[in-house]
């Protein structure tokens, strides 16, 4: 299912709980993992424009320099020390490298060059992420969190074509043993429905979009899986249901935003997701 | 398997330079042809808009903060404001020449790695114990920034802690001992900063307005250092207990580290002769700009030139180091920030600004003291320390012809001892962005332990500057 695993961990975060949660999925999928170790340009030219007028372009690149040497030392004996803790007891095969540029960028150019089934890396708000990143791949991405249990809560919506969601929820739940708990929400706040294809319709009243849930649930009741229909902010009740569960990952899909001015999302749940939410995220597109 | 669903991407940043530019020239044009409010010229009206644009540029940096000081001299006589000779005579200042002394000096240590073993020298006192060692990184900092620029300080420092960190196999972000380390590393290089003329280039720029007052007011490195150091020496523990308290060490063996700065120590080798030349050269500059840099002898600028001309007799740095090195732009943006200083006085605009900002406050000295010091940690916070200090300066001088028991002096040195203190930021001050950049603390960490401290030094400045400026010294 899982086949080969990228690992993209930015030079401005790192957590040994990614590599932990790779070393698992990859065991129980028999994947090959790619780590990357991205140095930040963004921090590195941060440092270098705010260097600018009190020290001279010689001493910048000496710093710049050796900002990438300590970054390039910390890859070496901290990051690729634990990856091959986790890995190599389990005899997982993986490949680690070093680069430096902008994390989203990074991960865009490496999985154009290879097939990927599954990007994994780790998130602290403020840093690094171009959120539109999240949107843009048909790789699912998983953020991983501390968090522990045995279940899942996957989300659909009137707001999500909800194909990939409820197949991969399922499959991840049998393979790894994890109860799933299936969510129907019908936002009421963005009262369209999505099809199959991803379109959004025009408003529709609301009681339509319970009954296309209602049947959502019947077509899942056939698959012998429980699925909860609720109204409310899509986001909210994610959030709220995340409470109650304390879910091990949370299952989203490609939900269509509505567009503002200059075509803009007016929300961006993936992205109050990541900010807000402290269970693991799987983004699916 | 990868499909890109959209490349579009939204620019605004890109246009973002431009935007802020037409702003601040906008902001000029307007204070240029608006009517002149009652008590205030037009010229100082001009000068008001010369100083919120200036503001805005050092804020924003659309363009390098030396252009933005050119701007500033070359748009005052296009505005009638002051005319080109006594603008561009501010390149004259001796704490120029002062600044291009020290940077000279500063260019040889570094060049021959004398700060490197100094450093490593002073670390080793503190290997007992993890919270011993980081107070030992910050009182490093601070006493090497004594004596050469903060940043080029915070800049040897990086790699130098970074290695014992990674020695010690300690996790960036993760670790409390790893963020408090290299937090050590900013905050003590702004304290330390703040302790001689040397440290911040913000403290020459004072000496500089204060001597171009009339009459002028002439402070010597020594008078500087008598000011300054109880700032240094209070803040210094005040901001190492704030970070012990923010983030609660949680290691207990400094082996690894002592190992490391063993390692390092051993890797520097022995003295060199250049290095033992540059000692004494440095240490026969700092005695004479202790002893005799008041107007009587020979001045500070003299004493640094003296020093740098020694350096090259003795052949330890030469001309290629010194382009190398002196970091040019920073001579620029001093002429602008000093003839920002005499414009605003000159023109009455500072007293028009001063009597306009303090008449709801009232005039209530401890007061204005008080929001001196608020008002130039929050801007130094915001943009660049130097820009924060040339901007304040003329206020805060103002304020002394303005408001009786506050002295020129008194406020300058309330405004270039706040200015150093940025600590809340990475942008604030290059020093924040070079430890940023070890990836061993969040922005969220800089702010959490930035606030406290700000807020701690900001009582400490109002202690000393009231019981110890204003009544022991008198000034």
């Amino acid at each position: 299912m899982f086949k080969n695993i990228l690992v993209p961990i930015s030079s401005e975060y790192y957590s040994k709980d990614v590599l932990e949660r790779t070393a698992f999925l990859a065991e129980k999928f028999k994947s090959n993992i790619n780590l990357i170790y991205i140095i930040e340009e963004k921090v590195l030219n941060q440092t270098d424009k705010l260097s600018n007028g009190f020290r001279t372009s010689d001493e910048i690149a000496e710093t710049k320099k050796d900002i990438i040497r300590e970054k390039r030392l910390t890859a070496d004996n901290i990051v690729f020390d634990d990856a091959k803790y986790f890995f190599k007891r389990k005899n997982i095969p993986f490949k680690e490298k070093i680069t430096e540029g902008e994390f989203s960028n990074i991960i865009k150019r490496e999985t154009s060059k290879k097939d990927y089934n599954l990007i994994l890396m780790g998130f602290e708000k403020e840093c690094f992420l171009n959120y539109r990143l999240l949107d843009e791949l048909d790789i699912p991405i998983w953020i991983q969190s501390k968090s522990e249990g045995k279940s899942i809560l996957s989300v659909c919506s009137n707001l999500a074509p909800n194909v990939k969601v409820p197949d991969l929820s399922i499959k991840l739940s049998k393979l790894l043993n994890w109860d799933l708990n299936m969510l129907y929400v019908v936002d009421i706040e963005d009262s369209v429905q999505v099809d199959k294809n991803g379109k959004r319709s025009d408003k529709k009243p609301e009681r339509d979009l319970l009954f296309t849930g209602q049947n959502f649930v019947e077509e899942m009741e056939k698959k012998g899986i429980n699925v909860k229909l609720v109204t409310g902010s899509l986001e909210k009740v994610t959030l709220k249901a995340a409470e109650e569960i304390s879910p091990n990952l949370i299952i989203v899909g490609r939900e269509q935003k509505k567009k503002g001015i200059l075509g803009l999302p007016i929300k961006h749940l993936k992205r109050k997701l990541a900010e807000k939410c402290k269970y693991s995220l799987l983004f699916v597109n | 398997m990868n499909k890109i669903n959209s490349n579009k991407k939204f620019t605004i940043s890109r246009y973002a330079n431009i935007i802020f530019i037409v702003i601040a020239f906008l902001i000029l044009a307007i204070f240029y042809l608006a009517p002149t409010p009652d008590g205030l010229s037009h010229s100082g009206q001009v000068m008001i808009g010369i100083l919120l644009m200036a503001a805005i540029l050092w804020i924003t940096e659309p363009i390098p903060l030396a252009v933005t000081g050119l701007l500033i001299m070359i748009i005052q006589p296009i505005m009638h404001v002051l005319p080109p000779q006594e603008v561009f005579s501010s390149f004259g200042n001796q704490a120029i020449f002062f600044l291009v002394g020290a940077f000279i000096i500063a260019g040889a240590i570094e060049k021959h790695g004398l700060h490197r073993r100094i450093a490593l020298r002073f670390l080793s006192q503190f290997e007992k114990s993890p919270r011993l060692f980081t107070f030992g990184i910050m009182s490093s900092c601070a006493f090497l920034s004594f004596v050469m620029p903060e940043h080029g300080v915070a800049a040897l420092f990086l790699p130098i802690v970074v290695s014992i960190l990674i020695a010690m196999k300690i996790t960036p972000r993760q670790s409390n001992f790893g963020k408090i380390s290299m937090l050590s590393v900013a905050y003590g290089c702004s304290i330390g900063s703040l302790g001689t003329l040397v440290g911040g280039a913000r403290n020459p720029l004072t000496i500089g307005v204060l001597s171009d007052l009339t009459p002028p007011i002439n402070v010597t490195f020594f008078d500087w250092v008598i000011y300054s150091m109880p700032v240094v020496f209070i803040s210094l523990p005040i901001v190492w207990l704030i970070l012990q308290f923010s983030f609660p060490i949680e290691i207990k063996d400094i082996s690894a580290a002592k190992k490391e700065i063993k390692n390092q120590v051993n890797k520097a080798g022995k003295m060199s002769k250049k290095e033992t030349i540059v000692l004494i050269i440095l240490i026969i500059t700092i005695l004479l700009w202790v002893f005799f840099s008041s107007h009587q002898y020979f001045g500070l600028a003299v004493i640094a030139i003296l020093g740098s001309i020694l350096l090259f007799l003795t052949r330890t740095i030469n001309w290629n180091d010194v382009e190398k090195r002196v970091p040019w732009g920073i001579i620029l943006l001093y002429g602008g920030a000093i003839t920002l200083g005499i414009g605003i006085q000159k023109t009455g605009a500072g007293s028009w600004i001063v009597n306009s900002l303090f008449h709801s406050v009232g005039i209530n000295t401890y007061i204005v003291v008080l929001v001196i010091i608020i008002l130039t940690i929050l801007l130094t916070n915001i943009m660049s320390n130097i820009g924060a200090v040339a901007i304040m300066l003329p206020i805060g001088i103002a304020i002394a012809t303005e408001i009786p028991g506050i002295s020129p002096l008194l406020a300058s040195m309330i405004i270039a001892l706040s200015g150093g203190l940025a600590f809340m930021l990475v942008i604030a001050t290059p020093g924040n962005a070079i430890t940023y950049s070890s990836g061993y603390f969040s922005t969220k960490d800089l702010f959490k332990a930035g606030s406290l401290s700000n807020i701690a030094c900001v009582m400490v400045i109002f202690f000393v500057a009231t019981t110890y400026w204003m009544g022991i010294l008198g000034i």
